[in-house]
């Protein structure tokens, strides 16, 4: 698929193995990746991994220096805790868009680190299964360290799974990387061994929702459900702070019991205010249920749903209450036919059916596991070299990644010593109940650097 | 009012389900003596078969049925091959097996038929809200209570007009004496376990339809209906449908009217149970017994 | 023959060699496996509190993950928050879970059995609703995640004398020392008279309270205790996990592993729990990282005992499988082995061992 759009000669193979790095399948040749690349590879000091700024990680303290535990010959182990039993196991199906995008990139002979250098490192990802409870985790990821000697710890699921094992990561100066949480936290600047995944930050999705707002509604009253924990907090903490100022009004908020997904008598509630907006700030099976007791109450605000809902699943069992609910998304919708013929959709596609056939490629999950494992090879071709330090600041100062696996085109993830968060550039996009799946609301939203300011302080220095 | 009406009618619609459940814990409670953990779980078994029989293009109510019929066989079978064994060991032991089906069940559905979320579940109905003076009654409500009123009155002619009823009735009274005179008591107990577990089933492939099909599904409906067996008394099936509406009913009003429980609503239910348990520690309308434990 | 004397004489050797293999085992074992044994230790803890609850005296609870919670709580904020070091926390998480044992213990005064079960029930699912709306900590959620410097030892601590780390030796030692007395105290609890007293109750109240036994006081003291030990358990677990946590599912999974370690370990007996405890911990981890390793051979069960969604079934069916062989665990089981044994050796040589009656 990849093989027609490349040439014979050497320089262009050596092209081709950067795009397949990347999952460039897009026409990447021409954006802002390879360029990237170059720059980084020039670069001399191990600390800096996107150019003149300072390093982000300080190693002087760390155990070892120059730590390459986990790169043994041509492998680099790398190590993830998640749900694979137990309620929350349905993130399993992350882990199969992630082996099937390392499985694929080791059977092209892995990934060059540096990108240039011609030395190819295959990936060994171990997975353990934590149940999603925090102690779990712990326990996993110090085995995963001591006894399976990981290089990196990679796109742990879950937000307190991670608080969990931060000072670990931290003390032990073990990159935490690409953490399966939109959570705030990862932007805590005195936990530098830590960063997130592309996942929107939930913040920059009430910035734009309120955005939009004033932009069609200055006067709106705004109704909201939030989970009862700290996802849901980011929501509401941020939106109260967003509409001060304004002549927007939060009229009444609503918790539910996150580890439920009843949401009736909250929504009534909230329905009863005959709010002009509706924000859901829940996730999972809460979401539809949310829009359905809306439809029931007949009630017909602006809604604006998490992001994390976006997936044909959940859209799907609210049915026509879905329509026009707002949300943003920073990857391609694999269950949209829209994204059909996109190369980049069919390569993931194709992938997956081949490693892991039992997963349903249309998932959204599945997407999100394939395209965080771009992310992360990526990092590696980017860092200057192959240590825990270099990786992790390069990790810290990544700038204008495109075309990463699912990635939208036209959006750019960038990182820098003052910015922890990826995934700030997205598009809104509203859902279209009729034809099944989402349109992009505008152009591209980018609030690169937006996040810090906007989180709650309780959140994200705590 | 029209608010008020409406939340009572959520509150409503959430005990029927409640009530179902906590009939099926109440049948097996007073055949076998046992409070089942694993009654959500077969629930949940129950309505991934009729997830699964839909899904290979079965029509809704012959899948009801068949998931019913299975279910009355599956329930029957626990009893006779993993209750039996140990039905006159400790009641802790008992607490013990059930957790292990509780444990084994939740799991084996996901092994079997996949940890995602199943969204095809089609509904037996058509899905209506009516709004007389913006009271809002939805057709799931009235199904609901609808169902909870037949089981109650077909349970009520099974256990009062017919022979198998007065047999079950023998049964839950004295095992010993039903025995001798000449009640095939296992047979009893199998039928108890498997009419309870098509209870659960029913109630299953009405309500989950609503709030979606995941391994999690029926947990916190299971936690309610604890509660609201404890609160009518666990050997009374009366209890169980009166303890589950005003289980759902209160969950549904304190949502609504005291903000200062936002986030802890479970104080409720089981606040109810404690208050109702000081004063009668059999239930509001059970029978004072023998304690078994 | 085999005396009453000697059988003493044989468990105190045997419990002699079992404490110095535990003290020897952070020398031979890295710190992964001796983290998992300290996590038997503080498991085994609370079941023995349960035991003191459920076994001697009767009352069913299975809401003990709740005052565990209260436990972890209470030490790791305490350490976090305000820099205590972790033994001075137990002062205080101590007499607080016996506080909080004896406000549950009053309702234990007129809800019995299953109801008094489901009350407990209503505990474990409430208490982490309560500390998602009351406790801020780490990235302000209802985790407290202690770091290093939190959990270091006290300096009079030895740096370590075994392969692993200072920290990792002062966790496990801590739950060694937990245990060791907190066995002895249930030894001393339950051939007092207050623990006679105990068992009178459960055995029959009315007849406990003719003979002179205030039966109230010594069903809520049953509950405050066993909270008590829970709520140890609980601390300690912190300096193992680093953290204390709570969700639904994860304090009502705690309640249920104390009560299983403690009904197959052996109910109203003092080292069933530990017993039970070590075989809870052990079976899971078994089947969540032995089994998969040696998935390869297993043919056409590769599919379903290879997949990690499998795992609950298993410890489930096992669980099971556990009580129909040894409905009184496996020290009852053990103490019918041992009497059978007894019994054929006192009985002169050419008789054919007698059947036995249970």
């Amino acid at each position: 698929m990849i093989a027609h759009r490349t040439e014979g000669s050497t320089s262009s193979r050596k092209l081709r193995f950067v795009a397949l790095g990347t999952v460039l399948a897009l026409a990447a040749a021409a954006c802002g990746s390879n360029r990237g690349t170059s720059s980084t590879t020039t670069s001399k000091t191990p600390s800096s991994g996107g150019g003149a700024t300072a390093p982000v990680v300080d190693t002087s303290g760390c155990p070892t220096a120059n730590d390459t535990t986990g790169v043994s010959g041509d492998t680099i182990t790398i190590g993830t805790s998640l749900p694979e039993s137990g309620l929350y196991a349905a993130f399993t199906a992350i882990l199969k868009g992630e082996k099937s995008y390392f499985s694929y990139m080791n059977a092209q002979g892995g990934i060059e680190v540096p990108a240039g250098s011609g030395k190819k490192y295959k990936i060994n990802l171990i997975a353990k299964d934590d149940a999603y409870d925090a102690a779990k985790t712990v326990t996993n990821v110090n085995s995963l360290i001591n006894d399976s000697k990981v290089f990196a710890l990679f796109n742990t699921v879950g937000t307190k799974n991670n608080l969990a094992i931060r000072d670990t990561s931290d003390t032990q100066c073990v990159p935490d990387l690409l953490i399966a949480s939109g959570a705030v936290q990862w932007g805590n600047p005195k936990f530098p061994w830590m960063l997130g995944s592309e996942l929107v930050p939930y913040p920059l999705e009430m910035q734009t929702f309120v955005d939009y707002l004033l932009k069609n509604k200055p006067n709106a009253t705004i109704a909201v459900l939030k989970a009862n924990d700290d996802f849901g907090q980011s929501y509401a903490d941020t939106l109260q702070a967003l509409v001060k100022g304004t002549n927007l009004k939060i009229v009444q908020t609503q918790g539910y019991d996150p580890e439920g997904s009843d949401v009736k008598a909250q929504v009534t509630s909230l329905a009863a205010t005959k709010a002009d907006a509706f924000v859901i700030g829940g996730t999972l099976l809460a979401c539809p249920n949310a829009l359905n007791a809306m439809g029931d109450a007949g009630w017909k605000p602006i809604v604006y749903m998490s992001g994390t809902c976006v997936s044909k699943v959940l859209l799907g069992i609210a049915g026509k209450n879905a329509q026009g609910v707002l949300s943003v998304t920073s990857l391609l919708d694999p269950a949209d036919p829209v994204n059909a013929s996109n190369p980049a959709m069919q390569l993931y596609k194709a992938q997956v059916k081949k490693y892991a056939p039992d997963a349903d490629t249309s998932d959204g999950i599945v997407a999100y596991g394939w395209t965080t494992a771009a992310l992360f090879a990526k990092i590696l071709s980017l860092s200057p070299k192959l240590d825990r330090g270099s990786v992790m600041n390069t990790a810290h100062t990544v700038s204008g990644v495109t075309g990463v696996g699912l990635q939208l085109a036209g959006s750019t993830w960038s990182t820098s010593a003052s910015d922890r968060f990826i995934g700030e550039t997205f598009q809104l996009i509203n859902y279209d109940a009729t034809a099944g799946h989402s349109n992009p609301v505008g152009p591209i939203t980018d609030d690169n650097g937006k996040t810090a300011k906007l989180s709650p302080a309780v959140l994200l220095n705590s | 009012m029209s608010l008020f009406l409406t939340q009572l009618m959520n509150g409503i619609g959430n005990g029927a389900v409640y009530a179902s459940l906590a009939l099926a814990l109440v049948l097996i409670f007073r055949t076998t003596g046992i409070l089942n953990f694993a009654q959500g779980e077969m629930a949940l078994y129950s309505t991934y078969l009729f997830w699964y029989f839909t899904d290979r293009g079965l029509p809704v109510v012959v899948a009801i049925l068949a998931a019913m019929a299975l279910s009355f066989i599956g329930g029957a079978l626990v009893e006779r091959v993993v209750i039996r064994p140990v039905e006159h060991s400790s009641p802790l032991v008992l607490v013990i097996v059930t957790i292990g089906l509780f444990l084994a069940l939740n799991s084996i559905v996901q092994v079997q038929f996949g940890s995602d979320i199943k969204t095809n579940l089609p509904r037996a109905y058509p899905k209506h809200t009516w709004r007389p003076g913006n009271v809002q009654i939805s057709a799931d409500t009235l199904v609901l209570v609808g169902m909870l009123a037949v089981v109650c009155v077909l349970l009520y002619l099974l256990f009062q007009r017919t022979k198998i009823g007065l047999a079950m009735r023998a049964v839950a009274s004295s095992s010993e004496s039903a025995r001798l005179s000449g009640v095939p008591v296992g047979q009893m107990l199998m039928f108890g376990w498997g009419l309870a577990a098509a209870l659960g089933a029913l109630a299953g492939v009405l309500v989950i339809p609503q709030i979606g099909l995941q391994a999690s599904s029926m947990q916190s409906i299971l936690v309610f209906s604890f509660a609201a067996a404890a609160l009518g008394g666990f050997d009374s099936p009366v209890g169980a449908v009166v303890g589950g509406l005003i289980v759902g009913v209160a969950e549904a009003l304190t949502t609504q009217y005291v903000h200062a429980l936002n986030g802890i609503v479970l104080i409720v239910p089981f606040g109810l149970i404690l208050g109702v348990l000081m004063v009668r520690p059999q239930g509001l309308f059970g029978r004072r017994t023998v304690e078994r434990v | 023959m085999v005396s009453r004397r000697q059988t003493q004489v044989i468990g105190l050797v045997m419990s002699i060699i079992v404490l110095v293999l535990l003290i020897w085992l952070p020398h031979h074992n890295g710190s992964t496996n001796t983290l998992r044994w300290a996590q038997v230790l503080y498991i085994g803890v609370a079941a023995m509190g349960l035991n003191l609850l459920t076994g001697y005296n009767g009352q069913v609870s299975i809401g003990h993950g709740a005052f565990f919670g209260v436990g972890a709580y209470t030490s790791a904020l305490l350490m976090h928050n305000h820099g205590w070091s972790f033994l001075p926390t137990l002062l205080v998480a101590a007499p607080l879970c016996f506080l909080v044992g004896v406000l549950v213990g009053f309702p234990a005064l007129r809800v019995k059995g299953l109801y008094l079960a489901l009350v407990t029930l209503g505990l474990a699912v409430l208490f982490p609703d309560l500390t998602k709306k009351y406790v801020h900590a780490t990235g302000g959620t209802n985790l407290v995640s202690l770091n290093r410097g939190e959990l270091s030892p006290p300096a009079w601590v030895p740096t370590s004398v075994s392969a692993i780390g200072r920290d990792d030796q002062w966790a496990y030692y801590v739950c060694l020392g937990a245990a060791v007395v907190l066995v002895i105290a249930a030894l001393l609890i339950v051939r007092s008279r207050f623990g006679r007293a105990l068992i009178a109750v459960r055995d029959h109240e009315s007849a406990a309270a003719s003979v002179g036994i205030n039966a109230a006081r010594v069903k809520v003291m049953a509950f405050a205790l066993s909270a008590l030990y829970a709520g140890i358990a609980g601390s300690c677990s912190v300096l193992v996990t680093h953290l204390a946590n709570a969700e639904k599912v994860q304090t009502f999974q705690l309640s249920i592993e104390f009560l299983v370690a403690l009904v197959i370990g052996g109910t109203a007996t003092v080292v069933g729990p530990l017993l039970g405890a070590w075989l809870v911990v052990t079976l899971q981890h078994w089947i969540s990282d032995t089994l998969p390793q040696h998935v390869g051979s297993l043919g056409p069960l590769k599919r379903v005992l290879g997949d990690p969604a499998a795992s609950p079934a298993l410890f489930g069916i096992m669980l099971i499988l556990f009580v129909f062989v040894l409905p009184d665990g496996v020290v009852g089981g053990f103490r019918r082995a041992w009497a059978r044994f007894v019994r054929n050796r006192n009985q002169t040589p050419h008789h054919a061992p007698a059947p036995l009656a249970t």
